[in-house]
């Protein structure tokens, strides 16, 4: 047990929930969703991103369209699906149970 | 300066170096072989390629001529370099040693289908290794200090060897970790000849010239020592320290160890890390982690169950199949490899045998007519010599450039019409053996001449033979005892014997005796009959033939001749030298029943020296018996056995060597002497040197003397004048 590896554990679960919550404003492109988080201040590499913006895709909470770039090769524009939106919604009641009862218990003991 | 290649990324043209290219390239292999197992694997690595290919766009615009390799590393680092991520996502990946905590109990598993065994195994500890991670990696599996281990190691004689083999077949935990095991492949980049040594330099992560040297340094010292090849020494050809022997392993590791072709051969080949397997499974976990939360909101839970079901149930099996226990890993291991080692041995006998006999039958079958028949016996040999030995010689060598040559032909008739033919090869070979065996199966009866001495009671009997240049041996390169020498319709056998023994009268009695083989008694006493052999004497020598002959028609049936030479007591016999080729040998037991055969109680008689026959047998002029000078003799016995007449009678070698020590002590004692007589010339000089210099100096002397005797009569001359006047005047005066 050390400090990285809860840390790492508890910035993971609540990934999806900011890519999601991200993408809920607006169709968005991964760098654009990297460049959010950086200025959030959470730090993520595009390798991670990649792989889970597919897993998502592909579990129908996401879709995307090409839109043609002129700089290199069209691009993948993510956007909620109704699905996705319903998803969105229970990790975001999830979320604020969550953070509530994490400022409640924490709260108390300051 | 480097090279600049264009390359059609994700639909554009991309400038690029060779070797960014090439770091790009494994980037991209090493994440394909990451998501190997995801689902969505092409559109990750496609989004990501088009990400990177986007990127380029950006740099080039900017101004840049080309892709560099600080771009792409740049890039990588952006996109996650796969230690980046690992870090980032460091926690439930792994610990070093490579088994999980089990934690999550069944999730945990399904998470890390790769690793994640019940149990304990061994591995090489890598993150405390001193040389290999040997030590550490059992000192872990055991629970005990690595010191301990480590001191055992270095005290234990075997070690060393135990080391190493361990090394190479216990998986080192970080590539257990990441799921690459390195592999041993040949390195076709870093190739010298075949890549082997470069190969082997990769896996154990030394520099290549290592294993390079290893290889060289034997074949260094047997430029040196060309004395070591040869077919006597057979056994130290299979030894490491043998040379060749090393050439020989290094082809075998040639053909054996594949190419590390593709990236990621060469990435196992390096046992390079391909952390971003890290990314493969924070992706697995993290979606694991949302199907969890789905599942706990009443979502897809069937499905996910059933997903999980089965895919633990493939783990299960996969597991199942890897675990047993490491020291039973490591003895079937050992066993395997010491199982390879004793195979290559034979099979590489076998294939230097068929090799080596595939020439000796070439240098042998001149022979052919004068031992076979002409009918079926040489269709056998034929046969014998096409498809038993030429035709597995020609498969391996074919065998082996292909594979050199990488020429990978799946034509099954090839390989099965070889066999065959080898097969029929086979067949022919038992016939040949088995009809020509059938045809030496008799002996025939004795057939002894007793020759007409025309002068029997010479005091004295030399023995020689009739000067016939084409009875003298062949140079050929090759052999065949007894085949002294043959041309196309004779051959000359050297089976002719000479055996000398006391006479019961008081005069030389000379006998021949003729025997043969063949297929049965009959044909055999004919065969002996017709052997040719002279003998008569002139004066007091008595001349031999020094082969047998023998024709095509009449063929080899191992004929041989002994001459049997009694010799009465007092008198003398002497063999010369060029007499026979086998060696002669004092026979000295008449009531022997087999006194016809070649028996090894028989004594050595040294050809060119005389002896004289007493009553106890033969004796040197200098009174040894003959049976009692063979301190020689039975130095050579047992090369003799072998080759008895191929090199000159070992006589003659001893007294060369006496010879040639006589000769090199003179030659000693001649430069001596030149050596005391130059300097004794030198000494001549110099003492006259010396002389002149004396006698300059005292001339030198003795002028200035003169000079100064001079001088001093010319102050002197008037008073010495007038002195010598004085007295003389006196003289007078006193009168």
């Amino acid at each position: 047990m050390n400090i990285d590896n809860t840390a790492s554990q508890m910035r993971k679960g609540v990934l999806e929930f900011c890519i999601l919550s991200i993408i809920k404003l607006g169709e968005a492109y991964p760098s654009d969703i990297i460049d959010k988080m950086k200025a959030a201040n959470l730090n993520i590499l595009e390798g991670t991103l990649y792989p889970l913006l597919t897993r998502l895709k592909n579990a129908d909470f996401l879709t995307y369209r090409w839109v043609e770039s002129n700089s290199g090769p069209p691009r993948k524009y993510f956007s909620l699906t109704e699905k996705g939106a319903d998803f969105y919604k229970e990790l975001e009641a999830t979320w604020l149970e969550l953070a509530n009862a994490v400022e409640e218990i924490t709260g108390k003991k300051n | 300066m480097k090279k600049v290649i264009n390359i059609n990324f994700q639909g554009t043209i991309v400038p690029i170096e060779e070797t960014s290219y090439e770091l790009l390239k494994q980037y991209i292999e090493s994440l394909r072989r990451y998501f190997s197992n995801e689902e969505g694997r092409d559109e990750i690595i496609n989004d990501i390629e088009s990400r990177i290919s986007e990127l380029f766009q950006e740099r080039l615009k900017k101004g840049s001529t080309c892709i560099t390799d600080d771009d792409v590393n740049a890039i990588i680092k952006n996109m996650g370099r796969p230690q980046d991520l690992e870090d980032a996502e460091a926690g439930e990946q792994q610990n070093t040693r490579g088994f999980q905590q089990n934690t999550g109990g069944e999730k945990e598993e399904f998470a890390h289908p790769n690793w994640n065994w019940k149990g304990k195994r061994l591995y090489r500890d890598e993150n405390h290794k001193i040389l290999g991670g040997v030590c550490s990696g059992i000192a872990a599996y055991f629970g005990i200090d690595p010191v301990i281990v480590r001191v055992l190691f270095i005290v234990s004689g075997i070690g060393f060897l135990l080391y190493v083999l361990l090394w190479i077949f216990v998986p080192g935990s970080n590539m257990l970790v990441n799921g690459v095991r390195k592999r041993l492949y040949r390195n076709p980049d870093g190739k010298i000849i075949g890549g082997v040594c470069s190969g082997i330099g990769s896996y154990f992560d030394v520099n290549a010239w290592l294993p390079r040297a290893i290889f060289l340094i034997p074949f260094i010292s047997f430029f040196f020592r060309w004395g070591h090849i040869g077919p006597l020494t057979f056994p130290h050809f299979l030894s490491f320290s043998f040379s060749p022997g090393t050439f020989i392993i290094y082809v075998i590791l040639w053909l054996v160890i594949p190419e590390a072709t593709t990236t990621s051969e060469k990435l196992e080949m390096k046992g390079e890390k391909v952390d971003l397997n890290s990314i493969k499974n924070s992706v697995v976990e993290e979606m694991k982690g949302v199907k969890e939360r789905v599942n706990k909101l009443g979502m897809e839970a069937g499905k996910i169950a059933k997903e999980r079901g089965e895919e633990m149930g493939k783990e299960m099996q996969y597991a199942a199949k890897k675990t047993s226990g490491a020291l039973g890993n490591i003895i079937v291991t050992l066993f395997k490899v010491f199982a390879y080692i004793i195979l290559g041995c034979i099979a590489l006998a076998l294939i230097i045998a068929l090799f080596s006999l595939a020439i000796v039958s070439i240098g042998l079958f001149p022979l052919k007519n004068f031992v076979l028949t002409d009918g079926w016996q040489s269709v056998f040999a034929w046969g014998t010599l096409i498809f038993f030995i030429f035709v597995p010689v020609v498969g391996i060598i074919t065998f082996i450039i292909r594979r050199i040559a990488k020429m990978k032909s799946r034509n099954r008739m090839i390989r099965f019409s070889f066999i065959g033919l080898w097969i029929l090869g086979i067949i022919c070979f038992v016939s040949l053996v088995i009809s020509v065996g059938a045809d030496f199966r008799s002996t025939s009866s004795v057939i002894e001449e007793s020759v007409a001495l025309s002068n029997p009671n010479v005091k004295s009997l030399e023995v020689n033979s009739y000067n016939n240049n084409r009875y003298y041996r062949s140079n050929s390169w090759l052999r065949f005892e007894p085949f002294a020498n043959f041309d196309d319709d004779t051959a000359y056998i050297g089976n002719v014997r000479i055996k000398l023994g006391k006479s019961l009268t008081d005069s030389f009695q000379v006998s021949i005796i003729k025997m043969c083989n063949g297929n049965n008694r009959r044909n055999a006493d004919t065969l002996a009959a017709l052997i040719p052999f002279n003998a008569s004497q002139i004066d007091s020598v008595l001349y031999l033939d020094r082969a047998i002959a023998i024709n095509t028609k009449d063929k080899f049936r191992n004929q041989n001749v002994q001459v049997l030479i009694s010799v009465p007591v007092g008198h003398y016999i002497k063999i010369d030298k060029n007499v026979g080729y086998n060696q002669i040998r004092i026979f000295d037991n008449w009531d022997n029943d087999n006194w016809y055969n070649w028996d090894d109680n028989d004594f050595y008689y040294k050809t060119g020296e005389t002896y004289l026959m007493k009553e106890d047998g033969l004796y040197t002029l200098d009174g040894i018996p003959s049976n009692k000078e063979d301190d020689y003799h039975n130095k050579w016995d047992d090369d003799d056995n072998d080759r008895n007449s191929l090199s000159a009678p070992p006589t003659q070698n001893y007294r060369y060597d006496q010879h040639n020590k006589i000769d090199s002590l003179s030659e000693a004692k001649k430069l001596q002497m030149q050596k005391i007589q130059t300097s004794l010339d030198s000494l001549e000089v110099e003492k006259e040197k010396e002389n002149r210099r004396v006698k300059d100096s005292l001339e030198k002397a003795k002028e200035t003397l003169e000079q100064k005797i001079d001088k001093l009569d010319d102050k002197n001359s008037p008073q010495a004048f007038l002195g010598s006047d004085n007295k003389g005047y006196n003289f007078v005066t006193h009168i």
